[in-house]
């Protein structure tokens, strides 16, 4: 199938790639069905969620374990059977990125991951239960600090 | 702003229609039961600061590849050794 893309232009997909979202993103509630593209350059981290009925609706994604290798969001219970699985730790997570400009101002939502489950690839926008992680965490902390000693 | 203490079980009344009840206090979390008219819309307050972050994240300012310069390969670092070591 054929899609308009905001960043890819027009691009093919098929069904089994579509993101499903019961609920969309928070303030994109009515949003359901999503592509998950990768940026060239981006080693696979830094992609895109691309609506498929708006396509001017994109939204900059990353993986946050390529940030932040000890990520560890948890999900509530009720969250967890909404998605299908007893545990966290088997979806997929990606975070949404606000792309500033200048870009040095850009900021990452750790503290509100996508959720998905790898196999039906249903998905959900969740608020963590934490006070470990922010919505608007500054994204250059994460290029200047990597002289951190090992 | 008006500040009370309220313990489990107890409530208090804002106007005539809204009740608010500490079902419990356990920890650092406090679970509240609210009876509300229907048009009154109750949303946790970090709901609308996440939906406002959204909305930023719709309109982006400058472009993706200008992300990929400024986080400066720590993207693919899992692929490589990691950072050169500091002299």
């Amino acid at each position: 199938m054929k899609l308009q893309t905001k960043y890819f232009g027009e691009i093919d997909y098929e069904a089994g790639d579509v993101i499903t979202f019961p609920v969309g993103p928070f303030s994109f509630e009515e949003e359901h069905e999503f592509l998950l593209l990768p940026f060239e350059g981006g080693a696979g981290s830094l992609l895109c969620f691309q609506s498929i009925h708006t396509p001017g609706l994109a939204f900059v994604a990353m993986d946050p374990f390529s940030l932040l290798p000890g990520y560890n969001p948890v999900l509530q219970p009720q969250e967890l059977k909404e998605l299908g699985v007893a545990d966290s730790q088997e979806l997929g997570f990606y975070v949404l990125c606000v792309v500033k400009k200048p870009v040095s101002d850009s900021t990452v939502n750790l503290k509100c991951p996508v959720a998905i489950h790898p196999e039906t690839r249903v998905a959900r926008q969740v608020i963590l239960e934490t006070d470990a992680y922010e919505m608007r965490h500054p994204l250059a902390q994460f290029g200047n600090e990597e002289g951190a000693p090992c | 702003m008006l500040i009370l203490q309220r313990k489990a079980g107890e409530s208090l009344l804002i106007g005539e229609d809204i009740t608010i009840r500490v079902v419990s206090v356990d920890g650092t979390r406090v679970r509240l039961a609210i009876a509300a008219p229907e048009d009154v819309p109750i949303l946790r307050s970090e709901l609308v600061i996440a939906a406002a972050a959204n909305r930023d994240s719709a309109m982006e300012e400058s472009t993706p590849a200008e992300l990929l310069d400024l986080l400066g390969g720590v993207l693919d670092k899992r692929d490589g050794p990691g950072a050169p070591p500091e002299t």
